[in-house]
């Protein structure tokens, strides 16, 4: 027996495997359901709506406090333990309410999705 | 010996916690996103880890000392991007299936021509944010340990580098997790040490800022970089050598390296390009950037820059894909917020304290470094030393965890969505690409991290985010209206950052517009992509594609497949 080049013996399945493995990222998603359609649809609609009021409310939250900032400079003279009352609103107050903003939202966008 | 101390431990963990990630590795998958198997609590702890980046660790303070509380804003939309990030992108990008930001704007669009042009972006954002990264390592280095600031930079480049090669993303998971908590600690007990050390005057005027005219002690102030001062009257200064040198009143240049004490009494000069911290408005909290006059809209612009930008940066959204599905990935964007809610809570004590104690620190060119020289300031003794090295450490750690993910995106790039290879290629892109951040970084010293990031963010406000929020809630998107509205967002934004970095310094609204270039491009990349999909028809089955992203495949009463298929 002569000794030749070594050869991986594999079977058809494999090779579709790594063919499909290459063609990765290729309009996988492009392959729907139509069954699927409606039922994502439907879940789509009740997630965007629920997006944005979060967003409305973040957007409110942040550029509010710009305009609040802007038409009350009296903010940076009143004193909370010494601390001037609109430090306060930029340091520390977004943070909470953020958080508290996430939480909840989290917890109706995967309730969309338990029904 | 300080910055031994500091430095090796941190380095040390990183490489060991790096070699746990070499087992089990044997796919791109493997190296790019952990094989997907992160839990919720680990991932954001990662994803916190490597988002606190030199820019949070040591910018925000720096850039508060210089422009005032108005550089709050910057943590605030930080953290506000990650609360987008879950309402907008973080379930449905999970869901693609995609490994990088290239591969998932070809699975949405069907486009190899988009997938090129995402990944020049993730090549563009990888360079402005690896650069300052590096850079404010050598920086650090050199201040903390009087080393050259080469050194600080080929430090930070080879164990990166050496970490992400051997380990990949699970690798850098578990180093990025541990850094965060590292990094937490280690800001905020020098902190609460510096609050209870500075004394109660130096509280007081901390929360009563006064304009800084004239030093009020023997200052010595260290040009880290080299500085134009604007001096309006002949001032003695002394060297460290005892010799008195007169400068004229006029503008003078003072070369890096040099040390010049100012004595009691002198008034401070200002520099050419930056604000001193004397201006009345320094204690409100609104950005007036470059002192342009419209503080609403410059702060707007950080706003929109940080919060969007975060949606769009590529190192961040590949933490979300590293998540077992949707879900999770929903989860982890929503628990990152509560981690970095906590720790910005703290730079404003660093800010205020130092905008007190080192208000001279503009001069030298690096106010990002007021974090690392607060405890030498407050006491002289071994305690300030010790506390200098915890928070060295911890900056190093900052700059070690934010540049693992970044160089693994780079590398993803170049070696998965620009030219595919294997496993082998990636891992020597990985040393090739941190080859040449370093090399990009060493004449890097003068620009300010703060800055730098925030043009990295800029970039990805203007390209990723519209092709994102698009991409994921809009049917009709098109891969002209992709491909036009990303390349406009591109343009603009690096095209105005060539203008700030090379071009005749301007005043008024084009400054503001330079500055802050978010204000425009953002708007006009999204009305791009929207109008230029409106006119042509979007792909065949398009919507389905989009649809697909919302479906929960685990809860589908059609489709039983497991979540992860990779």
């Amino acid at each position: 027996m002569t000794p030749g080049k070594r050869v991986a013996v594999t079977s058809p399945q494999t090779r579709l495997a790594r063919s499909r493995r290459r063609a990765r990222g290729h309009g996988e998603l492009l392959r729907g359901d139509p069954l699927e359609a409606e039922h994502a649809a439907g879940l789509y609609r009740a997630q965007r709506r629920r997006a944005v009021l979060a967003l409305v409310l973040l957007f409110t939250l942040l550029f509010g406090l710009t305009a609040v900032f802007a038409v009350f400079p009296a903010l940076d003279e009143i004193r909370l333990l010494g601390i001037p009352l609109s430090w306060l609103a930029l340091g520390v107050l977004p943070y909470p309410a953020m958080v508290l903003l996430s939480g909840w939202h989290l917890r109706r966008a995967e309730h969309v999705e338990e029904q | 010996m300080v910055a031994v101390l500091a430095v090796a431990p941190v380095v040390l963990m990183t490489l060991l916690i790096g070699l746990r990630g070499v087992a089990a590795m044997r796919t791109t998958s493997d190296f790019l996103v952990a094989s997907r198997r992160i839990s919720p609590l680990l991932n954001s702890a990662a994803v916190s880890g490597e988002y606190l980046s030199a820019a949070s660790f040591l910018g925000v303070a720096g850039l508060m000392v210089k422009s005032g509380v108005g550089a709050l804003w910057y943590p605030v939309g930080y953290t506000a991007g990650y609360v987008a990030m879950l309402v907008l992108v973080a379930a449905p990008m999970r869901r693609s299936g995609a490994l990088t930001v290239p591969d998932f704007a070809e699975a949405r669009l069907a486009s190899p021509a988009l997938r090129r042009l995402a990944a020049v972006v993730v090549l563009t954002i990888g360079g402005l944010y690896l650069v300052p990264q590096f850079r404010t390592a050598g920086l650090v280095l050199s201040m903390v340990g009087h080393t050259p600031y080469w050194v600080g930079v080929v430090i930070a480049g080879v164990t990166v580098s050496t970490t992400l090669a051997l380990g990949g993303m699970r690798a850098a998971t578990y180093v990025q997790a541990f850094q965060f908590c590292l990094k937490l600690v280690l800001f905020l007990v020098p902190a609460v040490w510096l609050l209870l050390q500075a004394g109660a005057a130096t509280r007081h005027d901390a929360v009563h800022p006064v304009e800084f005219t004239h030093f009020t002690h023997d200052t010595p102030v260290v040009f880290r970089t080299d500085v134009t001062l604007q001096i309006h009257t002949d001032t003695t200064v002394r060297t460290p050598h005892g010799d008195t040198i007169v400068l004229q009143a006029g503008t003078q240049r003072i070369a890096a390296g040099r040390t010049l004490i100012f004595p009691a009494g002198t008034p401070a000069p200002e520099t050419r390009g930056g604000t001193a911290p004397d201006d009345p408005d320094w204690q409100r909290p609104l950005l007036d950037l470059h002192g342009t006059g419209h503080p609403v809209l410059s702060t707007w612009g950080v706003l929109m820059a940080t919060m969007l930008g975060t949606m769009g940066l590529p190192h961040v959204l590949v933490r979300f894909h590293t998540s077992p599905h949707g879900r999770a990935a929903r989860q982890t964007a929503a628990l990152t917020v509560g981690l970095l809610s906590v720790f910005y809570l703290l730079p404003g004590i660093y800010g205020a304290l130092g905008r007190v104690l080192m208000p001279h620190l503009y001069l030298s060119g690096a106010t990002d470094t007021v974090v690392v020289a607060l405890p030498a300031q407050v006491d002289s003794g071994w305690v300030g030393t010790l506390f200098t090295v915890l928070l060295t450490a911890g900056a190093f750690a900052a700059f070690l965890a934010t540049s693992l993910g970044l160089l693994l995106v780079v590398s993803g790039a170049i070696s998965h969505d620009l030219a595919p290879g294997g496993l082998v290629r990636l891992r020597s892109t990985v040393i090739a690409a941190a080859a040449a951040v370093v090399l990009l970084a060493l004449p890097a010293a003068g620009v300010d991290a703060g800055i730098l990031v925030t043009w990295a963010f800029t970039v990805a406000a203007a390209t990723f985010c519209p092709l994102l929020v698009f991409g994921i809630w809009w049917s009709r998107l098109t891969v002209a209206g992709a491909i036009s509205g990303v390349l406009v967002g591109l343009l603009g934004s690096a095209g105005t950052i060539a203008v700030a970095l090379f071009g005749p310094p301007l005043a008024g609204w084009p400054a503001l517009l330079v500055a802050q270039p978010a204000l425009w491009a953002v708007p006009l990349a999204f009305t791009t992509m929207a109008v230029v999909s409106l006119i042509g028809q979007p792909p065949p089955r398009s919507a389905a594609a989009m649809l697909r992203l919302h479906l929960d495949p685990s809860r589908s009463p059609h489709d039983r497949r497991p979540a992860s298929r990779h």
